[in-house]
């Protein structure tokens, strides 16, 4: 036990309310020697605990301390170098080595927000890897599961079918497992993840309710509901594992033991995962070479002989926040374990004993797959409504003296005697179930919440106190069946608590739909109920019960409106649905098909009959004989079979060839439109095949010298010149929107200027919303309406116009253009040398290790998919809107010069000498006149502003290039290393001096309007710029929500190349970090909310 | 308590041949498997026999057993219902009296001085309970196996008090229940096939349990069971190249020790000659 010596190691170490302290309200007073001196004895402290909860809250006090403290002390503020050699050991995950550096460098420069980014990332980085490591562990250790860990040869392999499945040959009996999915009624603030029940068990309580779904389509408003996940299983007569996804339509036989643990090689990741998980290919035998067919015929007892394993999934889209994937998983881990006597009930329901078995073969499988819920997840195996609460660990558990609580959490399961069964119906009869189609992305919430749940910041620590307090309201209600009431905690949890921890876990759309309920059905609408990790997918809506259906049906025609206004602007997956849903009293169910019921469900055989019906019929082994005779009788027969014949044909004779002409037709009729360059196109795509250019013919030759350079510091002495020439009207604002932000939304192709990002002034706002907002209040400032230009492209160009024109401008008064692009590329498959530069030569995050193996085995299938669809070639398969790609924003200003943007500003305007270019997504960039004032007097044509880099910041900086300063960009640094030498990152904010950017095209304001002059001089200029190869995800979607991600080249010329002009005089200015950060990911919004970012960009807007 | 009676089941329909074959013994004479137990359970005092047999099978048995004949009696079992049944078919046999068990199917060999069934009949007299011989087994061969699990005994090394009994079992239920301290990871106390059991057994049995494992699961719940760590080997005669591998054990632990290991040094040597002369040649 360490001496606690500091008042932040008291915190950790304290036992009662002490220990709720929060962090914030610990360090807002410290001074920044302060600071330094408590990292200190954290640091020593978690180095020499060997307590789990101490080790990593004292991780997260640090990097908390460095990324929203120390770099708030002006004297942090002077710009540092980061070692490269740490930057690389965090990529690598080697965090311990990482902060070792960066903590050296700390020592021997002195503090800087620069490194405190890099300890903060590593700190971080390191307190969630401890963490992962202990579920892993206490998942390993779990008693059931450690054998499962040591059986590394066929030779020892323990395990053996049951009899009664393997009698009947040659069609064998299947073993049909059916699983609810479960909701989650008081979502309580997250508590379900992981840590909380380890360190938090009190306070880790989730109302689970296990549920039969059917989508309510417009043919079938009463569908049944039925448990939405089945697993089948059984017997074949080949010696291989042959697995299904009826609903992903992909079938494969597995031969080898490598290839069942190859997750990403096909869409059957969660079968493997599952046959791992169930102990039939148990995790230990990763590695083996010994033949699969060895370890089936120990299984079956019956050499050549072999074991099926079918997935069913009936019509729930993904995203559901169902917990459809954990449930599915652990339907097919019950199967599995039943057909293997580890669960002794080979039909009907199973024991609390095996039920906790297989949730914790479920966690296995899902960090097998390399994903992760919460525990509450598999509560579809448990019947009804229940409890599922945290348990302390006491002695004889795994995690005794490790964590406070256990891994796996106890279920209450209510009986009528709590729960009546008129509570039961009336909830079902209140409760409107829906998936409102949008994509999210779930994995950073979680960890916001661990991580928050950590600091106890104050109020959200308050939320969740509140949020406890809201279950056992919820409870209350409950037993005594005031379901009105439970609508009414539901909807105060989701304005509350769910919003207080995570302000992201709400937005417009979400808030949109509820206000629509409200005003349609008034009194009649008893509350909002959010599902899972963040709404705007699988959520629910309470109403009274009389009107219900009525409900049903007009909240599909609310979202479908909602979707359609909105779906430029908020990603979606999928068209919403509706659900019917009844509450499943029994939990997960098996029963035995056998003779003529042992049929697989009918959208197997689309998959399994057409290469049988190629197969001639004295090559069919016995088994698929008499399975095709089953098949046969049971299309005459059975109703579920009914229209197979029909499917069978349109598999046998694809359709697909219609839509496939329609789809060419479009891309050509849009490249058409949008004036793409046939020419240039052939001309890029044959330098790329032949490696003219290319990521690696990106960079600069390695004989060039570059070095770091330092920028004009920022001098307010100039403002008044500034106010003056806003005054006068000599300024505009450019803002940059013609890309979509692909890492905003990975790709799903919104439109990133318009996406409502963030609440400000009271509401979500967008950035185009924002941007115009500072515009405002700069032109009331100076007295003159400042003209804002926004550009688009043929990607984002009607989205925007009809949004200002639905929007009213967001009641901007000043001059508005919409500057429409003029340049559009189509993208390319990606060359395998690229693909294998960019993930084997250019440094790469690595991954959690099982995460990791996930992703190695993706390249190695994308790698393939480039070299099958003809490397270089057109990229053509997807939406046509997904295959162009803009060519990059240097073309964004000459195109203000050739649509004519910019002669009608200076007609407007004629006094006007300068543009600020801007960004969509540097939130804070407004037309400061310090620095409009200070570009003026340095006589500069382009003036750059840049930030001092933090950890995150990579992609080039400020630079000495060969005795030139000027913006180089991170793809055409020679090598890694060198980024670390540039003290200054790029914001990507430019301020143009008019006439002097025009006589670098060789033209005058005269020309503007000779639209041949204009074309040539910026087709001149264009040809001097550095064209680079970069490769995007492209998301490709299908099914039910679900999507594909597919790496593709194009090429971009950039803006910043301009600096290395020898005849343009380039300025560079050092701006505050809060000013030039630019948002590129969603996962940045919550530390900009929190360090203050959020709320001096809503201090420079003026709201109307 | 004394113990004078045992119960050897050979009516297993897949197994019946088996304690019929003949094999040579570590005395070096020529006996057949059923005799060779027999002699180890005369060896352990006990003085009447009883071997339940598969209908029609008791002349080919009594004339396997030979001169000990006078010491055994036959029992068919009527219908083939199970292992407990076999035993349960012995109980008129028994009457109130305990009773060594052995499987018909199986050939002990002791290292030691003490034959296992001796030491078991010695325990179960001081002790007054049911004694099963247990081995510690990897959980590979989990599938073919009754397992036990329990508290060590103070003060010995070798014996536990059992409080669990599963028939079988995966290795996913014998993590959960049948770990027992002291036993290395990933092995299980598996019965040896030998057991000293009370007329309680009996009487459970009769219930209607459909294997001895059911009946001592039971039997540990009310009153002392407890089992004996064995270090000597048991040999499946059923198993791939059982006989020749039971064979072979008796032999090496017999007085034609030396013979029988300079006979197989011999037959590999000229296997490997032959096989290095005929890659010679073909090189």
């Amino acid at each position: 036990m360490i001496a606690p010596v500091s008042a932040l190691t008291d915190v950790i170490t304290a036992t009662g309310e002490q220990r709720d302290q929060s962090l914030d309200a610990l360090c807002r007073d410290l001074t920044l020697d302060g600071l330094l001196a408590e990292c200190r004895e954290l640091d020593t402290f978690r180095r020499a605990s060997d307590n789990l909860y101490q080790r990593v809250r004292a991780l997260f006090f640090l990097s908390a301390i460095h990324r929203f403290h120390i770099p708030l002390r002006p004297a942090a503020a002077a710009p540092a170098m980061i070692p490269f050699a740490g930057y690389s050991n965090l990529l690598k995950r080697r965090f311990e080595e990482a902060i070792d550096l960066f903590l050296a460098a700390q020592e021997q420069h002195g503090p800087s927000a620069a490194i405190s980014s890099a300890l903060a990332a590593g700190y971080r980085a390191l307190a969630f890897q401890t963490l992962a490591d202990q579920v892993r562990r206490s998942v390993r250790s779990i008693r059931g599961n450690q054998w499962m860990f040591r059986t590394g040869h066929p030779a020892d392999y323990p395990l053996r079918l049951r009899p009664e499945l393997l009698t009947g040959a040659p069609v064998f009996p299947i073993l049909r497992e059916t699983t609810p999915v479960r909701m989650d009624l008081t979502h309580s603030g997250w508590s379900d993840i992981f840590f909380l029940g380890m360190d938090f068990p009190e306070g880790a309580r989730v109302l689970n309710i296990s549920i039969d779904l059917a989508v309510r389509a417009a043919g079938a408003p009463d569908a049944q509901p039925k448990p939405p996940v089945e697993a089948y299983l059984r017997v074949i007569d080949q010696p291989v594992l042959r697995l299904t996804s009826v609903d992903l339509q992909a079938t494969t036989d597995v031969t080898s033991i490598a290839e069942v643990f190859d997750f990403a090689r096909d869409y059957l990741g969660l079968l493997k995962a599952a046959v791992i998980a169930g102990g039939i290919v148990p995790p230990g035998m990763e590695g083996a070479t010994q033949p699969l067919a060895d370890l089936l015929a120990r299984l079956t007892g019956k050499p050549g002989h072999g074991l099926e394993l079918v997935s069913k999934v009936n019509d729930i889209p993904k995203g559901s926040r169902l917990a459809v994937s954990t449930n599915l998983l652990a339907c097919l881990i019950a199967a599995c374990m039943r057909a293997t006597n580890q669960i002794h009930a080979l039909t009907g329901s199973i024991t609390e004993e095996d039920r906790r078995l297989v949730a914790a073969r479920a966690i296995l499988g899902e960090w097998l797959g390399g994903s992760g819920g919460g525990w509450q997840d598999s509560g579809g195996v448990w019947p009804g409504i229940k409890l599922i609460h945290g348990v302390p660990a006491n002695e004889g558990d795994p995690e005794f003296g490790i964590s406070r609580g256990r891994l796996l959490p106890n279920h209450k399961i209510f009986g009528a005697a709590e729960v009546s069964d008129a509570t039961r119906e009336r909830l079902q009869q209140s409760l409107v179930l829906v998936h409102g189609g949008m994509a999210q992305d779930v994995g950073p919430i979680l960890e916001m919440v661990t991580e928050k749940y950590l600091l106890r910041s104050e109020t959200e620590w308050a939320g969740r106190k509140q949020a406890i307090g809201i279950l056992d309201e919820v409870v209350t209600h409950l037993e005594r069946g005031d379901v009105a009431a439970i609508g009414a905690c539901t909807q105060k949890n989701f304005d509350g608590p769910i919003q207080t921890i995570i302000p992201w876990a709400g937005n417009l759309y979400t808030s949109t739909l509820i206000r629509r309920a409200r005003e349609e059905f008034g009194d009649d609408f008893w509350g909002f109920w959010m599902l899972g990790g963040m709404s705007g997918g699988g959520m629910g809506f309470i109403f009274s019960p009389h009107r219900k259906l009525e409900a049903q049906t007009r909240m599909q025609a609310i979202m479908n409106a909602t979707k359609c206004e909105m779906e430029h602007c908020v990603p979606f997956a999928m068209q919403p649905v509706v659900y019917n849903f009844a509450i499943n009293e029994l939990g997960t169910q098996a029963n035995i098909l056998t003779g003529g019921n042992a049929l697989m469900p009918a959208g197997y055989y689309t998959l399994a009959v057409p290469p049988l019906l190629r197969t001639e019929a004295r090559h069919l082994s016995p088994a698929r004989r008499a399975e095709l005779e089953r098949f046969t009788d049971a299309c005459r027969h059975n109703e579920e079979f009914g229209g197979m014949v029909h499917n069978l044909f349109d598999h046998l004779l694809p359709r697909g060839q219609d839509q496939e002409s329609g789809r060419a037709h479009s891309l050509d009729s849009l490249l058409e439109a949008y004036g793409f360059d046939r020419l240039q196109h052939e001309q890029i795509q044959s330098d790329l095949r032949a490696g003219r250019i290319g990521l690696a013919q990106n960079r600069l030759p390695v004989t060039s010298h570059i070095e770091d350079a330092t920028p004009d510091s920022l001098d307010g002495r100039h403002r008044d010149a500034g106010m003056q020439a806003l005054a006068e009207g000599r300024v505009a604002v450019v803002s940059l929107a013609g890309g979509v932000g692909s890492r905003w939304t990975k790709g799903a192709g919104v439109v990133k200027a318009l996406n409502p990002f963030c609440k400000l002034g009271g509401r979500h706002r967008s950035f185009i919303e924002t941007h115009l907002a500072k515009s405002l209040r700069v032109g009331r400032e100076c007295g003159t309406l400042l003209p804002h230009v926004i550009t688009t492209s043929y990607l984002t160009h009607d989205a925007i116009a009809q949004h200002l024109e639905r929007e009213h401008n967001f009641g901007y008064p000043g001059p508005l253009f919409l500057s429409q692009g003029r340049s559009i590329g189509l993208r390319m498959i990606p060359m395998e040398r690229d693909l294998r530069f960019a993930w084997e030569e250019m440094p790469q995050q690595l991954l959690d290790v099982q995460a990791q193996k996930v992703r190695e085995g993706l390249h190695a299938a994308l790698i393939k998919w480039a070299a099958q669809a003809g490397e270089g070639a057109n990229y053509t398969d997807n939406l046509p809107g997904q295959c162009l790609h803009p060519v990059g924003h240097w073309y964004e200003v000459p195109n203000l010069l050739r649509n004519g943007t910019l002669l009608r500003l200076l007609e407007q305007r004629p006094h006007l000498n300068y543009l600020m270019v801007h960004n969509i997504d540097t939130a804070a960039a407004d037309v400061d006149a310090s620095i409009l004032g200070q570009h003026i007097a340095s006589g500069a044509g382009l003036t750059t502003e840049v930030i001092a880099r933090h950890l995150e910041d990579r992609g080039g900086g400020l630079a000495r290039v060969d005795d030139r300063v000027r913006l180089v960009e991170g793809l055409a640094l020679p090598n890694d290393e060198l980024e670390s030498h540039l003290s200054y990152y790029n914001s990507a904010t430019y301020w143009l001096d008019i006439d002097r950017i025009l006589a670098v095209f060789g033209l005058t304001r005269a020309e503007l309007s000779d639209t041949g002059r204009v074309n040539h001089a910026v087709r001149e200029l264009a040809s001097r710029m550095p064209t680079y190869i970069t490769l995007k995800d492209v998301k490709k979607r299908w099914g039910k929500g679900q999507e594909d991600v597919f790496p593709v080249a194009q090429f971009e010329k950039l803006w910043g190349d301009m600096t290395a002009l020898p005849e343009l005089h380039c300025r560079f200015v050092a701006v505050p970090r809060q000013r030039g950060q630019q948002l590129k990911e969603p996962a940045q919004l919550d530390a900009w909310l929190r360090d203050g970012s959020a709320a001096h960009t809503d201090s420079l807007c003026a709201w109307e | 308590m004394r113990i004078r009676k045992a119960v050897i089941t050979a009516a297993g329909q897949s197994q019946r041949a088996l304690p019929l074959q003949t094999l040579t013994d570590r005395d070096g004479q020529e006996k057949p498997v059923i005799c060779i137990l027999i002699e180890q359970a005369l060896a352990a005092g006990m003085e009447e026999i009883c071997i339940v047999v598969w209908p029609g099978d008791e002349s080919r048995y009594a004339q396997a057993a030979g001169r000990h004949g006078s010491s055994v009696r036959f029992i068919a079992q009527p219908a083939p219902n199970g292992y407990g049944q076999a035993i349960l078919c012995a109980r008129e046999f028994t009457g109130g009296d305990p009773f060594l068990h052995m499987v018909g199917d199986h050939l002990y060999v002791n290292s030691g001085a003490k034959p296992s069934a001796l030491r078991l009949v010695e325990l179960a007299e001081a002790e007054e309970c049911s004694v099963s011989g247990v081995q510690a087994t990897r959980e590979s061969l989990l599938p073919r196996f009754g397992t036990v699990a329990g508290r060590r005994a103070a003060g010995r090394s070798d014996l536990y008090r059992v409080d669990t009994v599963i028939e079988k079992p995966t290795p996913t239920e014998a993590e959960q229940r049948l770990m027992v301290p002291g036993i290395r990871a990933g092995f299980y106390l598996c019965f040896f096939g030998i057991h000293v059991l009370t007329p309680a057994v009996m009487e459970i049995l009769a219930k209607g349990l459909p294997t001895l494992s059911a009946a001592l699961a039971e039997l540990a719940r009310h009153e002392q069971y407890l089992a004996l760590e064995d270090d000597g080997r048991r040999y499946d005669l059923g198993a791939p190249y059982g006989l020749l591998i039971a064979q072979l054990a008796l032999a090496l632990n017999g007085q034609d020790r030396a013979q029988v290991l300079s006979q197989m040094l011999e037959l590999l040597a000229d296997r490997e000659l032959h096989t290095a002369a005929a890659g010679g040649l073909r090189q």
